[in-house]
Order: C-alpha cells, then sequence, then structure tokens
C-alpha cells in the first residue's frame, strides 16, 4: 500500500474545503450587483456594401453630408457621424453613399401613417384633446433592446411596405384628416431629416403644427435648421447614466442632454420622457441627478413623463415596473422643481392629471386621451389665475 | 432523448499496463460506465431545462442544445483515440473525476454567464444563442464523449479481447437509469444542483473503487471521493444565489415537471415568472381588461366561462359580468399553489381550479361556456401550437354555447405590422375561420382574436358601457390605441394565400421561428449552410455502414419528435407520460443490443434486415396516423418507441462486427451515429416537422432509411 505524503494530503484537503465552500461565496458575491460586469455598447454598426445599385423615387440628396476623400462622406445628422464608403448604408440605415454623394431612401415613403390623439405621443401640454397626423418612414440611429415600433425602426426603407406620400401630400391628408398637427414619430425622424423637414416647412404654411418624437439623438446643426420648422416635441431621456444609454440603447446621454438645452435655447415647446425599466432606470439617486440637472439647465416648467415599463421586443425578461416606483420618482422629480411630473403607462394614476402649480388643484382630469374635466380658462388656472407653461389652443 | 455517449473505440493493448486481474478492472469499469451513464443523462437532461430558463424556448433552440451536445459528443468520440490511446486506469479515474466537477460548473456558468455576456433580463438571438450553448456545454459534452471510449480503451489494455458491445450495454443500462431516474423522481423532487449531487453519487461511489484499484493506497480514493463530493454539497449552496433576478428579489423558487417558477417580488409588485419569463404580474390592469372584456363584452350573457391560465386581476374583471361559474384551468398544480400563496389569485366562490391540460379538458368535458379564454405564450413551439390548430378550434367551438366567443391573443405591434406577423395573423385568422363563422382582430401590443358563430362587436367600450362595466384602461385608452380604422386595416392587409395551421402540419411554428430571426435580424442561411457543407463532406467520407449508422441516428431523433409531437396532439401535455415516451426509446436499446450481440453473425444480412424493420415500423405509424389518429391507444406510441430503439440497439453490435471491432475505423462507425442524431434532431424539428407536416416527415424518414438501405445491398462504399 501507497501513503500519500503530508503535502498531498494537505494539498488535497484544501481542494476539497475549497470545493465545498467556493461555489456559494463566489456566486452570492458575483450577484451583489445585480448589474452585469462586461461594459456593453450595442451601438449599431455600419452596412458595408449594403446601398442599393440606384437611387429610388423615395430618394433625395441627404443635408448635412460632408464629403471626404475617395468618394467617402461622412453623414452629419446625428452623433454617429456615420463615415461611408462607397456603396456603404449608414447605422440608421436610411442613408447610402452612391457614388460619392450621400442620398436618404426615406423621403415621402412612409410606412405608417396613422391619426392619433396627442396625449398618446405624449404632449399634455400642447394643443390638449387635438388629433395629429402621425406619420414614420424606417429607421433609427439606436438599437434600444426595448423598442416598441422594431418592425420599423430596425429595417431598411426598401423592406416595409410603405406609403407614397410626398410632403404636399402629407400636409394635404393632415387637412383632409383635420388635424391639428404632424407628428413625425413611431420610428426616429432623425434619420428621415430631410423628409420631415420639408413637410413640415409646407405645414406650417398651411398653420398646422409639427410635433417632433424623438429619442434626441441629434446634430446640433441639424437640430437648429428642425427648429424653424417644429411647434413642440417630446424627446426621450432614456436614463441620466451613460453606460445605461449604451447598453440599452446603443447611444450616448451627451448629445441627449445637448439637445434639450438647444430645444429650450430657441423655446420650442418640448416634454420629457423617461420609460423606467427595472433593473436600469429605477435608480432613485440617478432619478434625483436628473431632475436636479432638468432644473438647472431647463428649468422648471417643461413636462416631465415618467413611464411604466412592460416587458417587450427583446428586453422580454424583466417584470414590469412597480407602480410605487413611478409615485415614488414623481414625488422625486416634483420635490426637486420640476413643476409638471406625469406617470403614463397607469391608468387611474394620479398622476395622469395636470395639478396648477401655483394653487396645486387639479386642473386638468384625464381619463386615459379624454379629459372628462378642465379647469383652465385659455392658458390660466380657473381658480388662481396662475399662468400654465404650455401652449393650450 | 438520445444521449450523446455510446462505445466508441477497440482499444491497442498498452505494453505498460499494470498487471491488475482482469476481475479488479473489468468490473470497477463496468461500474463506472453505468454510473456515468446515469450522471450523463440528468445531467444532459438539466442543461437543457437550465438553457430554457434562459433563452427562448422555441423548436431551433431546444434543436440546438440537443445538436450541439450530440454534435461535440462525437466529436469528443473521435478524438478518443488519437489522444486516448495510452488510456490508464488512473487517467479513467482522473477524467471521470472531472466529469463530476464539470456538471455542476456547466449549470452555474448557464445562470451567471449570461447576464454577464449578454444585457442582464434580455433575449439573445439565433447565433449568440448558438454560440452560447455550444461553448457552455462543449467541456463536458466532448469529455463525456471521450471518457466511454477511453473506457473500452483502458479495459482492452487488460483484456485485450474485451467486446465493445458489452460497454455499448452498461453504457444503456446507465441511460436508462439515468433517464427514469430523472424523469420519474428527481424533476419532482429535486432542485438541480440536487438532482446533480443525488445523480453523481453512484459514480462517486465506484470512482471510490477505481481510485483504489489505481492507486493502491487508501488515501487517494478517500480524498478523491471527498473532493467530488466537496465540489458537489459545495454547489448546493449556489442555488438560489445563482438565481438572483436582474430586477427585484427572488421570493419563490420552484422546479416543476414543467418548468422552473420564480416569484419576484419588486416592492410591492409580484410577478412570477416561468422558465424566466414573466407570465403573470399582480399590477397588469390594461392586459387583464383587455383579456377579458373583449370576448365577454361580447356575450348577451355570461354564466359559465372558461380560463386556460390565468391571474387574479382578469378573475376579478370577469366577476364583473356575474357569472355562475368561472373555471380555471392551470396545467402546473404548482403554479396555482405558488399564485394563491402570494395573493395572484384569490379564492372565490364561484371559482373551480382544475389542474390539466387546456386541451384534454375540452375534449372530456361536457360543459358548455359561454366565453372560453386562453392566455398562452406565443405558439412557437409543438404544445403551445396544438391550441392555435384548426382542430383546437373545432373541439373549442363544440363547447361553447351558441353565441359563446372563444379568445386568444398573440404578439402584436404598435403602427405597423411586419411581413412576418402578417404571415402568422393570417394563418391564424384563416385557421379559425374554417370554424367559426366570425373572426374579430383586435390590434395592439396584442392582437386578440375574438371568435364566435355570431358577429363581433369592435367598439367594446361602447359596449361595455351599455352593459354598465366600469374599466380603467378600455374606457380611457381604447380609441386612442385601437381605432376603428386600425382594426380595418388589419383585416383588409390580411393574407389568403397562407397556410392552415393544423395539428399535423404547424406552420405556425415555423412563421414563428421565421418572426424570432426577424426580431434579432438575423438568418439562419450561413448555419445552414455550413452544416450542410459538412454533412456532404461527411458523406463522401464513411462507408455504408457508417451511412446506415448516421441514418439510424437520425431516423432514431426523428422518430422521437415525431412520436412525441403526436402524443401531445393526442393525449395533452402529460409530463410523466411524455418521461416513459423519452424511456421507452433508451430501454429498446439495451435489449435490442443484446439480441444484436447474439445474432451479430448474421452479419450483412441481418443489418438488411434491421433496416427494413426500421421502415416497417415507421410505415405502421404513419398507417396508424392516417387511419386511426387521435383513436390510437398510448401504448400504441410507447409500443412504437420500444420498437425503433431495439432495432437501433440490434444494429450497433452488427455494424461493429461488420466493421471488425478491432479496427480504428470502428470508432468513426460509431461517431456516425451520434451526428446522424445530431442532423435529425435539428432538422426534424426546425424544418421538416413545421414545413412538411407529420404524415410527410414520416415519409421522409422511410425514404432516408430506404436509401439506406439501398446503399447497404450495393457493392461499392459510397
Amino acid at each position: 500500500m501507497t501513503l500519500v505524503s503530508r503535502r498531498q494530503f494537505l494539498q488535497t484537503s484544501a481542494l476539497t474545503l475549497a470545493g465545498s465552500l467556493l461555489p456559494g461565496p463566489a456566486v452570492c458575491s458575483l450577484m451583489e450587483n445585480n448589474q452585469p460586469s462586461v461594459r456593453k455598447d450595442i451601438s449599431g454598426n455600419i452596412f458595408k456594401n449594403d446601398a442599393p445599385d440606384q437611387i429610388w423615387k423615395w430618394s433625395r440628396k441627404a443635408d448635412h453630408a460632408v464629403s471626404l476623400p475617395d468618394q467617402t462622406v461622412m453623414c452629419g445628422i446625428c452623433p454617429h457621424s456615420c463615415v461611408l464608403d462607397k456603396n456603404d448604408r449608414s447605422i440608421c440605415r436610411s442613408r447610402v453613399n452612391i457614388d460619392g454623394t450621400l442620398y436618404t431612401l426615406a423621403y415621402g415613403n412612409p410606412c405608417s401613417v396613422n391619426i392619433d390623439p396627442i396625449e398618446k405621443k405624449p404632449l399634455f401640454h400642447f394643443k390638449p384633446e387635438s388629433r395629429a397626423l402621425s406619420i414614420a418612414a424606417t429607421g433609427c440611429n439606436f438599437r434600444c433592446l426595448n423598442c416598441q415600433n422594431w418592425q420599423i425602426s430596425q429595417v431598411k426603407p426598401e423592406d416595409v411596405r410603405s406609403y407614397d406620400l410626398f410632403p404636399d401630400q402629407v400636409v394635404q391628408t393632415a387637412l383632409a384628416k383635420k388635424a391639428a398637427s404632424i407628428a413625425y414619430t413611431y420610428s426616429e425622424p432623425v434619420t428621415y431629416f430631410e423628409y420631415m423637414k420639408d413637410t413640415a416647412r409646407l405645414a406650417k404654411q398651411k398653420g398646422i403644427s409639427n410635433l417632433w418624437i424623438s429619442n434626441g439623438y441629434i446634430n446640433p446643426e441639424p437640430l437648429s435648421a428642425l427648429c424653424k420648422v417644429i411647434d413642440a416635441a417630446n424627446v426621450n431621456l432614456k436614463s441620466f447614466d451613460d453606460a445605461i444609454y449604451q447598453k440599452l440603447n446603443g447611444g450616448r446621454l451627451d448629445p441627449v442632454l445637448n439637445t434639450f438645452k438647444t430645444l429650450h435655447e430657441q423655446n420650442i415647446h418640448f416634454e420629457m420622457t423617461t420609460l423606467v425599466v427595472p433593473g436600469y432606470v429605477d435608480d432613485p439617486k440617478m432619478i434625483r441627478q436628473m431632475c436636479r440637472w432638468i432644473l438647472d439647465n431647463l428649468g422648471p416648467d417643461h413636462p416631465l413623463h415618467f413611464l411604466r415599463f412592460f416587458p417587450q421586443y427583446k428586453l422580454d425578461r424583466l417584470p414590469p415596473t412597480p407602480v410605487s416606483v413611478l409615485t415614488e420618482f414623481r414625488k422625486i422629480a416634483m420635490e426637486t422643481g420640476i413643476r409638471y411630473v406625469y406617470v403614463g403607462n397607469v391608468p387611474g394614476h394620479e398622476g395622469n392629471h395636470t395639478y396648477c402649480h401655483h394653487c396645486g388643484k387639479l386642473l386638468i382630469e384625464r381619463k386615459g386621451y379624454y379629459m372628462p374635466a378642465t379647469h383652465m380658462i385659455k392658458d390660466k388656472c380657473k381658480f388662481c389665475g396662475g399662468s400654465i407653461p404650455g401652449i393650450w389652443i | 432523448m438520445k444521449k450523446a455517449i455510446k462505445p466508441k473505440t477497440q482499444a491497442e493493448v498498452n505494453p505498460q499496463a499494470k498487471p491488475e486481474t482482469q476481475n479488479q478492472i473489468d468490473l470497477p469499469i463496468r461500474h463506472v460506465v453505468i454510473a456515468t451513464g446515469v450522471a450523463s443523462v440528468v445531467t444532459q437532461l438539466l442543461t437543457i431545462r437550465e438553457f430554457l430558463s434562459h433563452l427562448n424556448g422555441n423548436e431551433f433552440v431546444i434543436a440546438l442544445i440537443l445538436f450541439n451536445w450530440l454534435f461535440v459528443g462525437g466529436i469528443g468520440t473521435l478524438l478518443a483515440r488519437p489522444f486516448g490511446r495510452k488510456g490508464s486506469v488512473a487517467g479513467l479515474c482522473r477524467l471521470s473525476t472531472g466529469l463530476v466537477l464539470l456538471a455542476p460548473m456547466q449549470l452555474l456558468a448557464i445562470r451567471k454567464f449570461h447576464d454577464l455576456l449578454f444585457v442582464g433580463g434580455s433575449s439573445i438571438g439565433f447565433y449568440p444563442t448558438f454560440g452560447y450553448t455550444l461553448v457552455l456545454t462543449a467541456p463536458y459534452a466532448l469529455l463525456i464523449g471521450f471518457v466511454l471510449p477511453y473506457s473500452l480503451i483502458v479495459i482492452r489494455n487488460h483484456i485485450p479481447d474485451y467486446s465493445g458491445t458489452r460497454i455499448y450495454i452498461f453504457d444503456n443500462i446507465g441511460d436508462i437509469t439515468g433517464g427514469a431516474l430523472f424523469s420519474f423522481l428527481l424533476v419532482y423532487f429535486a432542485t438541480p444542483f440536487q438532482a446533480v449531487l443525488i445523480s453523481h453519487l453512484p459514480l462517486i461511489f465506484v470512482l471510490y473503487r477505481l481510485y483504489a484499484a489505481a492507486y493502491k493506497n487508501r488515501i487517494a480514493p478517500v480524498l478523491g471521493t471527498i473532493l467530488s463530493l466537496g465540489i458537489l454539497v459545495g454547489a448546493l449552496s449556489a442555488e438560489l444565489p445563482s438565481l438572483s433576478p436582474a430586477a427585484g428579489k427572488l421570493v419563490h423558487y420552484q422546479e416543476t415537471p414543467y418548468g422552473r417558477i420564480q416569484l419576484i417580488r419588486d416592492r410591492e409588485q409580484y410577478t412570477l415568472f416561468q422558465n424566466g419569463r414573466p407570465v403573470f404580474g399582480s399590477q397588469n390592469i390594461s392586459a387583464a381588461e383587455e383579456i377579458i372584456h373583449y370576448p365577454l363584452s361580447q356575450a348577451e350573457s355570461v354564466d359559465h366561462v372558461l380560463m386556460i391560465s390565468a391571474e387574479n386581476q382578469m378573475m376579478q374583471e370577469a366577476r364583473k359580468y356575474h357569472p355562475k361559474s368561472i373555471d380555471y384551468l392551470e396545467i402546473d398544480p404548482a403554479l396555482t399553489q405558488v399564485e394563491f400563496e402570494f395573493g395572484l389569485l384569490k379564492k372565490f366562490p364561484e371559482m373551480h381550479v382544475i389542474h390539466m391540460d387546456g386541451r384534454q379538458y375540452l375534449q372530456k368535458t361536457d360543459k358548455r361556456y359561454d366565453a372560453i379564454i386562453l392566455n398562452l405564450p406565443e405558439p412557437d413551439n409543438f404544445q403551445i401550437n396544438r391550441f392555435f390548430t384548426d382542430q383546437f378550434f373545432g373541439i373549442a367551438r363544440q363547447q361553447l354555447t351558441g353565441g359563446g366567443v372563444l379568445s386568444f391573443s398573440v404578439k402584436g405591434y404598435d403602427s405597423y405590422i411586419s411581413d412576418t406577423e402578417l404571415q402568422k395573423v393570417s394563418s391564424i385568422y384563416r385557421t379559425a375561420g374554417q370554424v367559426f363563422s366570425h373572426v374579430l382582430l383586435i390590434p395592439g401590443s396584442r392582437i386578440f382574436f375574438l371568435c364566435s358563430d355570431k358577429p363581433l362587436i369592435t367598439d367594446i367600450p361602447k359596449r361595455l358601457e351599455h352593459k354598465d362595466i366600469s374599466t380603467s384602461y378600455i374606457s380611457g385608452y381604447y380609441y386612442g390605441d385601437v381605432p376603428l380604422e386600425k382594426i380595418e386595416r388589419l383585416n383588409q392587409q390580411l393574407l389568403s394565400d397562407v397556410p392552415v395551421n393544423t395539428d399535423f402540419s404547424p406552420h405556425l411554428v415555423r412563421i414563428l421561428l421565421d418572426e424570432w430571426f426577424s426580431i434579432f435580424t438575423a438568418s439562419p442561411a450561413f448555419f445552414v449552410m455550413i452544416l450542410g457543407f459538412i454533412n456532404i463532406f461527411y458523406f463522401f467520407c464513411i462507408s455504408r455502414e457508417e451511412f446506415v449508422l448516421y441514418t439510424t441516428g437520425f431516423f432514431t431523433m426523428g422518430a422521437e419528435i415525431l412520436v412525441i409531437f403526436a402524443f401531445q396532439i393526442f393525449f395533452g401535455y402529460i409530463y410523466l407520460q411524455l418521461g416513459l415516451i423519452i424511456t421507452v426509446f433508451l430501454a429498446g436499446l439495451l435489449p435490442g443490443a443484446v439480441y444484436g450481440e447474439h445474432m451479430r453473425r448474421h452479419g450483412n444480412q441481418l443489418l438488411a434486415v434491421t433496416e427494413l424493420a426500421l421502415i416497417a415500423l415507421m410505415g405502421l405509424f404513419l398507417t396508424g396516423m392516417i387511419l386511426f389518429s387521435e383513436h390510437l391507444p398510448a401504448y400504441a406510441f410507447l409500443l412504437f418507441g420500444f420498437g425503433i430503439s431495439f432495432v437501433c440497439g440490434c444494429q450497433f453490435p452488427i455494424a461493429l462486427h461488420l466493421q471488425g471491432s478491432d479496427k480504428p475505423a470502428a470508432v468513426k462507425m460509431f461517431s456516425a451515429d451520434l451526428i446522424g442524431a445530431a442532423y435529425g434532431t435539428l432538422l426534424t424539428s426546425i424544418l421538416l416537422i413545421p414545413y412538411a407536416g407529420i404524415l410527410w416527415t414520416a415519409t421522409a424518414l422511410i425514404a432516408l432509411k430506404t436509401i439506406s438501405w439501398i446503399t447497404l445491398n450495393t457493392k461499392k462504399s459510397i
């Protein structure tokens, strides 16, 4: 019989002990921080050699393009600043380099055309109870894992059934449908910038308002051009953490914050929307910081909407947001000083309604998209006469 | 399920081998082979279940996991010859201990790496799924594929004329025991890490003896055993921490035959997860209103309601109609128990809880309902597809009162319906339209189907107002979210040239797979092309006998999937009997192998006869399906499974004998079975059944075996 040495015995005993004890604590330690430890960025990529052979009826030369040597072009619309070689397609899938010229493929070919209540955007302080002709062409510069409209935001213009609706026809349709405004929405309108801008210009001439519903990921120059034709906006502030922006959305935070500053400076009516995703955007500390930033940079008057998350698209293994989280965030925002804070996707929540920031009384009672009771005289509170920010008629 | 392991080689005598007596070597190794069979089958089943709790549970993913396991196992088998030539008992001890250690690590890795590699709470697409399942199962599958032929090599180093078939038989004994242990015992009473511990205890015990044979000292076996036990026992403490959710806290966890139940509490909200997906929540008012009021508002009076899967909010909405009875059907008793315990479901006098498969219940009950409400996941697998076929709609219609409504929903859209979604919706519409006079689609984040023999009304809020029923969501949001224009547009867009979804031809599963690919902007084309290329290349490299075993592997897995599929259609999703099917598909291998070993002298002639036997068996299955379908008794499926596995088991010793069991080509031949099984799993699940239907799949398997039989009777190798 061969006996093991003392050293062998000790080694094996140590291994055994480690084997028994390691798995539990090791896993527990890993689980202490629920956030994945590997940093991720889901930003899209340029589609190499993916441009169609030739432009089509729904193309036109893109705005804000910068020509570079060797027939390369840079798209200047959004902060991705895609540098496209010949025959490349942009991250948003809507812009292509054909023979050294940047073209948009999303001009006059919306794939979605609907009439929506303006509250659905959501815009609560702009022409309430009016109807908006909502249009969307395909494309998005983000890759949000919870996208509600992935069927049109994450596809190429060639891959969908679309309408033939050039800017003048959009305006005619809005007039025919008696829509007070045209909303550029559903997908990301930044990707069909030229179509939106031209339509908005014509609509403005006809007295129709233009609503920009966006992720706000746009460069300052095109945004300034856009501000000349839009009347209101709802821009997502998806979180107040750059890492989460990269992980869940494939974008960056700073450009979005700059967008808010520009809209504020340009005196555009805008409202902000934050989808409260459990495990990511549900940290009260982060929300407090976000509200502080809003107050410091944009003032107290721009309405802020906290929306309840429901699992969908690729982010379908999370629970919905607890309602109390939204209630708490609304409270935090109001304590910080933001005057109009709403809770969305929760029917019957008190955060659906508008309360006067002067006297605290109920101004607008909302039941879904309807207003059973309104206590305003033009833009003023019926009870105290205080002025309420927004465009009410 | 076919296991990824088979004894794969014959050995060459190792002159350096220790001079143990035959019994000292044969018996412990034989026991190790059996115990490895037990442990590896349980580990394989646990691995599949674990993956399904983290990944999409569609047919493609299940087939992909099995494919990877079998394919990598086949490679492990092939590697046994070049790398295991100098097999030793000590080496076998180390490899087997490695298997013991890898089993819990594999489960732990599946749980942890998902959130480390991907965004927590998200689903992943095809290629990440493929890579993830391949990488995480590869070490274990490779080792399990390697270790059994290695066992044979070790034995043959001491007993040169040891029969490969004997190892095959011992392996089968282990497989059958493992399958039965899991299906009838562990799945009911053990968590995954407990199951790993229990299923590996026999292996640890027999390894003790093998260590003793290898090292000839008392300490080594004790230390080896303590090390293995230490790891497995230590892993138990990782069970709950490794299941912590991305958001909220885990307050209840349970494994049942139907999958994993997790209840997550986030502040005041409870969300019940089944197999990693949220199914019920305590605060989902909008969903509850849609699910209940869309169908119930249609009826003039609501006396009796059947709800297949539900939660409290839905029940409360349904009670607004003052029904005499609400029958709540849930197949998994554990699920309702958790619902009651945590307030996701509250008892009230009119509610009757029935634990049964929904389809089976409707076939048996005499009760008529004013509404049958299905609250089921997407029909992306065969099990759920059974509730979306013309046959099921026919069964449901028979149990509805004259003006009764059947209601169900699938994933919907916000502003644009994609082509694939349109195909899905159109196929369901056309299928339901063949049974019901009226089918109404209500679009939204879920598309609701209301089916009835009386006209249906789209203006739900008006209807509710008429009935004096108050709602929070529908009354405020319906007209804005579901304007009449949107309903009309969807109905106008419906396609007419789409296939009807039937029990035997589950086209919907195929469309849902397409949808899954479109969500992740992926195409399986590259994967299929590579697989096809490897397969064609492989065909050029193999002998007739290998081709026969390849087709047998393909055929057996195809037959097993067919039987499970058909069985579910006719008898419902009854876990115990499904376990029985899987067990009989393993059980026939053992007597088959014994018989084949006994008859192997008949060689080629008998191999040809077994080929014809497989063709005949599948022919019987096909005839039975066409002539008797739902009238076939359950035991017929079990007999069929046993017959197939018996013939399959019979072929190995014969083919081994024909190849010459001492030739190196034997390893390749046994690998052929595994590779065939891998392809059979994948192609039957995701291509043959969804595209061609059950009858044509059976026909295709007959055709494959006919080609194999013809090949066997030709003189030249292919």
